[in-house]
């Protein structure tokens, strides 16, 4: 604190008095020898006095600037990143895959995203009724759920026999559309149309 | 050779156990830690079927195949079973399921007992994986899609039949018509 003071007032000093500043840096004053004058020196414009202290402070020295060269590894090292650890580049990913199912993409070693959707919403609804279903009785047996309609397919005394069979409310969701063997174009081969040609 | 197979008599689970268990770092400690696999192991009997973070999904699974696997080898009237039991099934119905719907269930199983998926993840998120857990035989649709590629599959077998019987058939068309044309 003490040092700060001593610098604000050495500051002021100088700012007032600049002679007393050239006497200290450069240990004289201006020399009172003999001179001459010489007519073109007179006429030159005089040469503006270094009054303003702040101004020689901030044109003349630079103050924070790197002292050492950055080396170009470090300088492409910060440009594109480090290939192990964060590489700062885009890359193509190579471990998307197509789904033989449903044609969505999937990551390698992980489930496809549409068909477990599916299964998950399935699987939930299941869940719901079950749990309804059995509330807080022990549970002694393995438990069956059929959509609407499955029941009088099987022949159910045999098939689930020894199971609990929990009946759903609505029919088995098909994975094809029905009217798969219905033509998407109807038209005739016989058709006299004229169709148009060149169309831009 | 009638030796007896000793991997029936050495209890060994069929799942890769890893050589150091996870934290699973909880406010509680190990005591929430256990805490935790307990209430996820109760849901997986429950359910059947669950989506979990993948630490937690690995680690439950060893919990849950090690009381299935004890429950088939000892049986209900084990008391060291039963207390485990007890421990680790929080809902008491659910001991019932385990010693009466899931030994008989798993007890012809040479596999494991519980499959672990990694479910996918929405592509920019960046959040910890998730997976899957779920109990062998449950009565919910299949996960993996069944696979319509495999030659020994019964359609592949009819069709590739059908396929020679369609090349012999035009073959002997050929040889027909070239028969013709030599006679002409």
């Amino acid at each position: 604190m003490k040092g700060l003071v001593a610098l604000r007032s050495i500051k002021n000093r100088l700012c007032t008095d600049f002679d007393a500043f050239c006497r200290m840096i450069l240990g004289q004053t201006p020399p009172p020898a003999l001179s001459f004058a010489s007519p073109i020196e007179t006429l030159k414009p005089s040469i503006p006095a270094l009054t303003n202290i702040e101004r020689l402070f901030g044109d003349s020295i630079f103050w924070a600037v790197p002292k050492h060269r950055r080396s170009i590894e470090k300088r492409l090292k910060r440009k594109f990143g480090c290939i192990d650890d964060f590489y700062k580049m885009l890359l193509p990913r190579t471990d998307l895959f197509t789904c033989n199912q449903c044609g969505h993409s999937y990551q390698r070693r992980h489930l496809c995203p549409n068909c477990y959707k599916r299964v998950k919403d399935e699987t939930t609804e299941f869940q719901e009724v079950i749990e309804k279903e059995l509330g807080l009785e022990p549970i002694e047996q393995e438990v069956v759920v059929l959509y609407k309609g499955e029941r009088t397919k099987q022949p159910v005394e045999e098939f689930f026999k020894g199971k609990r069979i929990i009946e759903l409310k609505r029919e088995k969701p098909s994975w094809f559309c029905r009217n798969l063997l219905q033509r998407t174009t109807i038209g005739n081969s016989d058709a006299k149309d004229v169709q148009p040609s060149e169309l831009a | 050779m009638n030796q007896a197979e000793v991997s029936q008599l050495m209890s060994k689970l069929r799942i890769r156990v890893n050589p150091r268990h996870k934290n699973l770092k909880q406010p509680d400690g190990p005591q929430g830690r256990l805490n935790k696999l307990r209430r996820t192991v109760n849901a997986l009997f429950k359910y059947e079927r669950l989506e979990l973070n993948y630490t937690l999904a690995d680690e439950t699974r060893g919990y849950a195949e090690r009381l299935i696997s004890e429950a088939i080898r000892h049986g209900d009237t084990h008391k060291p079973t039963m207390e485990m039991a007890d421990y680790w099934i929080e809902e008491k119905q659910l001991i019932h399921k385990l010693f009466k719907v899931l030994v008989p269930r798993f007890n012809d199983y040479k596999t494991s007992y519980t499959m672990l998926y990694r479910a996918p993840k929405a592509y920019p998120d960046i959040v910890f994986p998730r997976s899957v857990l779920e109990l062998r035989g449950n009565p919910f649709p299949a996960i993996l899609p069944q696979r319509s590629d495999q030659r020994n599959f019964i359609h592949n077998v009819l069709l590739d039949e059908a396929k020679k019987a369609y090349r012999a058939e035009k073959y002997e068309e050929i040889t027909k018509s070239l028969e013709e044309q030599r006679e002409e």
